[in-house]
């Protein structure tokens, strides 16, 4: 069957991919890092893409200063999550804003929410960006102040914090 | 029996129908993990086996890997060793959703979409879909009559 030629052929057709692979990261507008941040002590994991805009100065890494966040009263708490794990359960007062819906439910969002207050916005915890995805949303609509709850619902009902 | 597989196994038009069939689904397959790195990166997270410094190059590399050996199956270059990288990558990835399954991890296989975390596709389905490419590629890779639309053997 001639093996060493078909080794020789599959380093020719592997080498080829690998070039090209990291020739189009490179370049690419979607490239991501050669090593992202995997490991969640850090924070949000994430492969480090060109795209990341979501910067970890928004974050709010500790749970307990989330929690004296939403003691105070004066942070309105928005799930990006689906709907349905809204309704599941959610942090108590929070408002659903599913960032796989957002064009659909801005709207009635905004209408009812135009506050110029503090918004902190939570999804599923470290392996999820959404709430990312949701505050530079809300930033990029004029709401001046949002944070991010990485440790997100997971975090929050962790601690037993009250939940609905 | 025997003759009727080895007839099936010997005939040059299926060898090409599989390789375009294999090429394509592996083209398709391929686009949009290129398109969307980030989300496959954290697709190869979800599947909590590989060590984090590993992660972002697999999903570099591995999509173009895909492309290449497409693209190389279609146009019949270096078909038998592209047959072979495409069946080892089938390999692994079976073995993959296997200790998955037997470990009851979730997750989405990311094979043809990057979905969304939490839509797991059925992992079943994927491994049966998996074995009847692999079926092709072995096909492929052992094939030995002269081959139909080929640019380099």
């Amino acid at each position: 069957m001639g093996w060493t030629k078909i080794v020789k052929d599959s380093f020719v057709l592997v080498g080829i991919s690998v070039v090209a692979a990291f020739s189009v990261n490179f370049f690419s507008p979607v490239g991501i890092a050669l090593v992202g941040r995997w490991d969640d002590r850090q924070g949000v994991v994430s492969a480090r893409a060109k795209t990341d805009s979501a910067g970890d100065a928004l974050a709010i890494t500790d749970v307990k200063v989330a929690k004296q966040i939403h003691d105070s009263g004066k942070a309105l708490f928005v799930d990006a999550r689906s709907r349905d794990d809204y309704e599941e359960g959610h942090i108590q007062g929070a408002v659903s804003l599913p960032v796989g819906q957002f064009d659909e439910a801005v709207e009635a969002f905004l209408e009812q929410y135009p506050s110029e207050g503090l918004i902190v916005t939570y999804c599923s915890g470290r392996a999820c960006d959404d709430s990312h995805r949701l505050a530079q949303l809300l930033l990029a609509l004029g709401y001046p102040n949002v944070r991010v709850f990485i440790d997100g619902y997971p975090g929050w009902e962790a601690e037993r914090y009250p939940v609905e | 029996m025997n003759e009727i597989l080895s007839r099936i196994a010997d005939n040059c038009w299926i060898e090409l129908a599989g390789r375009w069939f294999l090429g394509l689904t592996f083209i398709y397959a391929s686009y949009h993990k290129i398109v969307a790195p980030a989300n496959f990166a954290k697709l190869i997270y979800g599947y909590d086996l590989f060590a984090g410094i590993l992660i972002n190059p697999i999903a570099i590399i591995l999509p173009f890997v895909e492309l290449v050996c497409g693209l190389a199956l279609i146009l019949g270059f270096y078909p038998r060793s592209a047959a072979l990288i495409i069946n080892t990558m089938l390999l692994s990835f079976i073995i993959i959703l296997s200790i998955n399954l037997i470990r009851g991890h979730e997750f989405d296989c990311g094979c043809f979409s990057s979905g969304r975390s939490g839509y797991a596709s059925s992992t079943e389905m994927t491994l049966v879909r998996d074995i009847i490419y692999g079926v092709i590629g072995l096909q492929i890779f052992l094939f030995r009559k002269p081959r139909k639309a080929c640019i380099a053997i």
